[in-house]
């Protein structure tokens, strides 16, 4: 009895939708797994979430006033009422180890001849305020800097009675006042992604091959790479839940401050999910059981977890380190989503980022396919 | 009419010769059995026949259809329980049998399948829920899925107690009843004279005797053989069967 006809493309969907279908069911269904793709960022983002809070809601600066001045002691008063700043007037070494350590994030020195009249009777001397900043932790400091940078102008409007002609509205500064789960947030984000794409496939995928699953589905008209492209779109779609579901916790619970566009946010994470799903499938397929698979997804993994900048800025790494690490996947998708979730940018503004994601994607695609055993 | 013709048919892993031309024929609608010791080459044979694997030399036609030029239109074809192969088991026994119809563009009713089976009370079930003869009849189901007009089983009744091999050999009985060719292969040599209509015994890669059960048997009286101690009127398996009964205990 002959089939009655049916369209290729018909046969085709039907089929890539049947798997699908029963992919995302299994997924979904292995509660255990889920648990521990979910568990991990989202204990992340509330820890640090409530650490975050907590500790750095103010800026920390400590400030060396070297003048006597009236003058000064208004200066010094009115950063005090910054009700962003916490102020703490101590010597200069002692303000500079501080700040060397991290325990602070703006250094002040008022010196000596501010705020004194100038020896010409006119006006004041020129008494340049010094400040610095951590490198590593440079927003921070920047932000502080830049309101520092507003009082001091104020005071130089208020003193030699000029115009203002330029001045900044204090609302742009607070907008753009961020925390640093609005950092790390997008970090967590990505390493999030690149574990769906990396260890779900390491790990789940090699059980339909060692078991015999696989070869179960050779024995049907259908080819299996139906069945690898029905667990890929799975875990694009999982990726793209789980991500909206971290923003939101984020946004929600914590106050996350989301610059750019979350369409945006989300066609890149897409990007990203589906360029570790390739490495994970160039695991999996070249695996022949999980002895193989665990070891090698680690060893793909860790690197990235700590040298992509996920957890803490990459400044702090080696210039050749940096150097090698700026081509990392996760590297990409930490700054693309970072710059968009932070500065606002556009997916044109990191175009760089999503161009390593294509090459990425594109390389690891074509060695999947050259080096994917069906048993 | 032979439905199945397998001519010079080789297989070689590199330097390990594992079928070396064998030629049979299978007639449409018996049960043929292949026999054989452990790494006689019986699984590799039925996997070429079955498409799942190159075929080194020689040809094998099925119904008119060469399985090395067309395997897609060979798997649209057959029925196959493997001998290792598992099932999801995150599905129940209903959503992956509608999965597998899926698979042949087709629109079998699950239930119906489940019925045929004897398996309707279980389609709620995962796989790993079964007992290990609710397995194999599953895996038949599975297999029957597209209504093929060959099945191929590999060792359906390996590691089964006598209540659920007895069960099986019903069910094998109704697929060849219902217009079905089948070709299994077996270690236990009572199943293959109670279900096989010709049997082929492999070894070493060759087939060393092809004929039906009875002719077997008494080619070797002919050739003069006597058996070790007088045959029982009855075999410990029948005792065991008459003291625990025939129904089924999984």
């Amino acid at each position: 009895m002959q089939p009655p006809k049916i369209s290729r493309f018909k046969r085709m969907s039907t089929r890539l939708g049947a798997l699908t279908i029963a992919s995302l069911k299994m997924y979904l269904r292995n509660t255990t797994g889920l648990f521990f793709t979910m568990f991990i960022p989202v204990v992340l983002i509330v820890v640090f979430g409530f650490l975050f809070k907590s500790n750095n809601f103010k800026t920390d600066i400590s400030l060396t006033n070297y003048s006597q001045t009236e003058i000064s002691k208004q200066f010094v008063e009115s950063l005090k009422k910054v009700e962003a700043f916490k102020i703490d007037e101590t010597d200069e070494a002692t303000a500079a180890d501080k700040l060397g350590r991290g325990k602070i994030d703006l250094q002040i020195i008022v010196p000596a001849n501010f705020g004194k009249p100038a020896e010409s009777g006119k006006g004041l001397q020129p008494a340049p305020v010094q400040t610095y900043f951590n490198e590593s932790n440079p927003r921070n400091g920047q932000t502080t800097n830049l309101i520092v940078g507003q009082i001091v102008s104020g005071f130089n409007a208020g003193v030699t009675k000029s115009p203002q002609i330029f001045t900044v509205e204090p609302r742009g500064v607070r907008t753009n006042n961020l925390g640093q789960i609005d950092f790390f947030l997008p970090g967590v984000i990505a390493m999030s992604i690149m574990q769906i794409g990396i260890f779900s496939v390491a790990f789940v995928f090699i059980t339909y091959k060692t078991t015999g699953q696989l070869r179960r589905i050779q024995a049907t008209p259908t080819h299996p790479i139906y069945f690898v492209i029905s667990q890929a779109i799975t875990r694009e779609l999982v990726a793209i839940a789980q991500v909206g579901l971290l923003l939101g916790l984020g946004i929600w619970a914590f106050n996350v401050k989301m610059i750019g566009s979350i369409f945006e946010f989300m066609i890149l994470a897409a990007l990203g999910a589906a360029v570790f799903l390739a490495i994970g499938f160039a695991i999996a397929g070249w695996a022949k059981d999980e002895n193989q698979a665990i070891p090698v997804a680690q060893l793909v993994q860790f690197p990235m977890l700590f040298l992509s900048g996920v957890f803490f800025p990459r400044d702090g790494l080696p210039s050749w380190l940096l150097k090698v690490t700026d081509f990392l996947p996760l590297t990409f998708l930490v700054n693309g989503l970072r710059k968009i979730a932070t500065e606002g940018a556009h997916l044109w503004n990191v175009g760089g980022d999503v161009l390593g994601l294509l090459v990425w994607g594109a390389l690891m695609f074509a060695l999947s396919v050259l080096i994917f055993r069906w048993e | 009419m032979a439905l199945i013709t397998v001519k010079k048919l080789e297989k070689k892993y590199g330097k390990f010769h594992a079928v070396k031309g064998i030629s049979f024929n299978v007639k449409e609608g018996e049960v043929f059995g292949i026999l054989g010791p452990n790494g006689a080459g019986k699984t590799t044979t039925l996997e070429m026949m079955e498409g799942l694997r190159p075929i080194s030399e020689g040809e094998i036609i099925i119904d008119g259809v060469n399985v090395a030029d067309e395997p897609y239109r060979i798997k649209e074809m057959i029925g196959v329980q493997l001998q290792s192969s598992a099932f999801f088991d995150k599905l129940s026994l209903v959503e992956i049998l509608h999965l597998f119809s899926n698979l042949y563009a087709q629109n079998k009713d699950p239930k119906a399948l489940l019925e045929e089976v004897d398996l309707t009370e279980k389609s709620k079930n995962r796989v790993k829920e079964l007992s290990g003869g609710q397995k194999q009849r599953f895996s038949i189901a599975a297999a029957l899925v597209n209504d093929p007009i060959v099945l191929f089983l590999d060792e359906p009744t390996t590691g089964l107690d006598p209540q659920a091999r007895r069960n099986l050999w019903g069910l094998v009985k109704q697929v060849q009843a219902s217009g079905k060719t089948v070709i299994m292969t077996t270690h236990y040599m009572d199943e293959a004279e109670e279900l096989c209509d010709r049997i082929a015994i492999m070894d070493e890669g060759k087939i060393v005797a092809l004929d039906t059960p009875a002719n077997l048997i008494s080619g070797l009286l002919k050739r003069g053989f006597k058996p070790r101690k007088q045959v029982a009127q009855a075999n410990l398996e029948d005792v065991f069967i008459d003291l625990t009964g025939k129904e089924l205990r999984d």
